[in-house]
């Protein structure tokens, strides 16, 4: 019921205790590295060598596991398959089905793409296993970032998991009142539409409380905003994210060197 | 002193014909306690604004007449400088939750933050806060697991550590079942107690009664009434304008038609009809 849409794990660790920005270009520039990179086994690399110690070093390598096996390896799996049937390269026809072949390049193909997907989605799974939302909102703000902005965000993640409370229970009112949401699509598609009027309009009367209650508590001011938490800032920090910065740049000028 | 001053107030929200408030004087001395009674779309709620200030900063529409909080002027300030001055809480205590923050004592620093406390001072008015309205056991929890009256105790607690003048506080408790409006009451009696200026809309009239300094009763954007809880409370006036009254005072006017009630002041709570019948 009163669940968050967060991933975070509260722990002690090296990783946690990085910036949150740090967090985020490592994630984005693995992601880059292994998209930019014109060798074959880079993402295949990339996921033995960075993501697993980083598992073990963020300690949430149980969490991922359980990540891995819900998402990125059905993900994965079926842009593997996807990509195996229908990339119309190569001639090597190891396996036929149907009108469907499967050629020894399609299949490599599908090898390189599904694991860049993996890759992708495992870098991000643990950058927000490791980074509290609201810590990477304010260390943007901080940043320069408009507090408005970061509000929407982080509001947002909070209030999503209400208004979904709120619709079921919306949904129970009418079914008591005889609705009917169970028989055929096109039925209960409509029975839909009682719920968009109540829903829809009460949460525009909450935003304009909800904006009366920050705008209350001085969300407008001018002031120069402080922040409750510290949020570090090392030169490790630094250090990482112009490695990152300038590894990405790296393999950027190798893909156009040698394409 | 007065530390709110309200002028021949009149004000149109936009795109309506008749004003909501009109020509309200209203003087509130520092340290009172001014309940405000009234039927729907007496004009409660915009008083409320009015006085905190979003009325006209938020609201836009058409004011006439002067808004004074601790003697600056409301119309020559803005919004942000104004909420420093005076703190408002409002009915629902849900939509008072920023939905930024993950536990209750990073809700009730919200504010701080914005405004650029520093961090330490931040932390002990944020402690302060908090023992004050005798929440601090709920500090590291989240603001969307709590009761409503555990939730408005929250909203109220991070209006305060805005250290305002004034406090405004619009129905507080009508929300609440009856251990959340004891619990809210608990800590508004607290502030009052210790000095705060706290202008509250409220329907309870027994709580009123026990709590108010002065009681302002508002029928169509107009003061009906104004002066000592017991001698508002229990006018006649306030029945034919449906106003919402104590159960004691209705029996107790029944008694006195009946010449069964000897005093000439009718009561308002269970206590004062108790001693009353026992003359």
């Amino acid at each position: 019921m009163h669940e968050r849409l967060s991933y975070y794990v509260k722990r002690d660790s090296a990783l946690h205790r990085l910036n949150p920005l740090t967090k985020f270009i490592l994630a984005l520039s693995i992601v880059l590295i292994s998209f930019l990179s014109p060798w074959y086994w880079t993402a295949h690399t990339l996921l033995l060598v960075a993501i697993v110690p980083l598992c073990f070093v963020g300690r949430v390598s149980r969490e991922f596991f359980i990540s891995a096996i819900h998402l990125i390896i059905p993900a994965a799996g079926f842009i593997f398959f996807m990509q195996a049937f229908f990339q119309p390269v190569g001639q090597t026809i190891i396996f036929k089905f149907w009108f469907l072949d499967i050629t020894q390049e399609s299949l490599s193909f599908a090898f390189r793409v599904a694991t860049r997907i993996a890759l992708m989605i495992s870098a991000f799974t643990l950058f927000l296993l490791t980074t509290h939302p609201s810590e990477l909102m304010s260390d943007l703000t901080r940043r320069g970032l408009p507090g408005q902005f970061a509000y929407v965000i982080i509001s947002t993640l909070q209030i999503l998991p209400q208004m979904q409370a709120k619709a079921q229970t919306i949904i129970a009112a009418q079914h008591s009142r005889g609705l009917d949401t169970e028989s055929t699509f096109l039925k209960r598609a409509g029975s839909l539409l009682p719920l968009v009027g109540p829903l829809v309009f009460g949460s525009l009367v909450e935003v304009e409380e909800r904006a009366i209650a920050i705008e209350a508590r001085g969300f407008t001011s001018t002031h120069v905003k402080t922040f409750l938490h510290d949020i570090p800032d090392s030169n490790l920090d630094k250090v990482i994210r112009w490695c990152m910065v300038v590894l990405v740049l790296i393999t950027l000028i190798l893909k156009i060197w040698l394409s | 002193m007065a530390i709110i001053d309200l002028q021949n107030v009149t004000y149109k929200y936009p795109l309506t014909d008749a004003p909501v408030l009109q020509n309200i004087n209203l003087q509130v001395n520092e340290g009172e306690f001014v309940a405000v009674i009234g039927p729907n779309g007496a004009g409660k709620s915009t008083l409320c604004y009015t006085i905190a200030g979003f009325v006209p900063h938020f609201f836009k529409g058409e004011i006439t007449g002067t808004v004074e909080v601790a003697g600056s002027e409301s119309s020559k300030s803005s919004l942000h400088e104004w909420v420093l001055n005076v703190g408002l809480a409002f009915q629902n205590p849900f939509n008072q939750i920023s939905g930024a923050k993950y536990t209750v004592f990073e809700e009730i620093a919200f504010g701080l933050e914005n405004i650029g406390v520093p961090r330490e001072e931040m932390r002990s008015r944020v402690e302060e806060a908090l023992k004050l309205t005798g929440i601090s056991d709920l500090a590291d929890r989240s603001p969307y697991s709590l009761s409503g009256g555990q939730q408005q105790r929250v909203a109220l607690t991070s209006i305060l550590v805005m250290q305002p003048k004034v406090l405004v506080l619009d129905e507080p408790t009508s929300q609440m079942d009856p251990i959340g409006t004891r619990e809210v009451f608990g800590v508004i009696r607290k502030l009052s107690e210790q000095g705060m200026t706290v202008v509250m809309v409220e329907h309870k009239v027994e709580w009123i009664a026990e709590f108010a300094d002065k009681v302002v009763a508002l029928h169509n954007g107009l003061v009906l009434l104004e002066g000592k809880p017991q001698e508002v409370l229990t006018s006649d006036l306030l029945t034919d304008k449906g106003f919402g009254i104590s159960r004691y005072t209705s029996v107790a006017r029944k008694a006195k038609e009946l010449g069964m009630w000897k005093k000439d002041m009718l009561p308002v709570t269970l206590d004062e009809a108790v001693a009353g019948f026992k003359q």
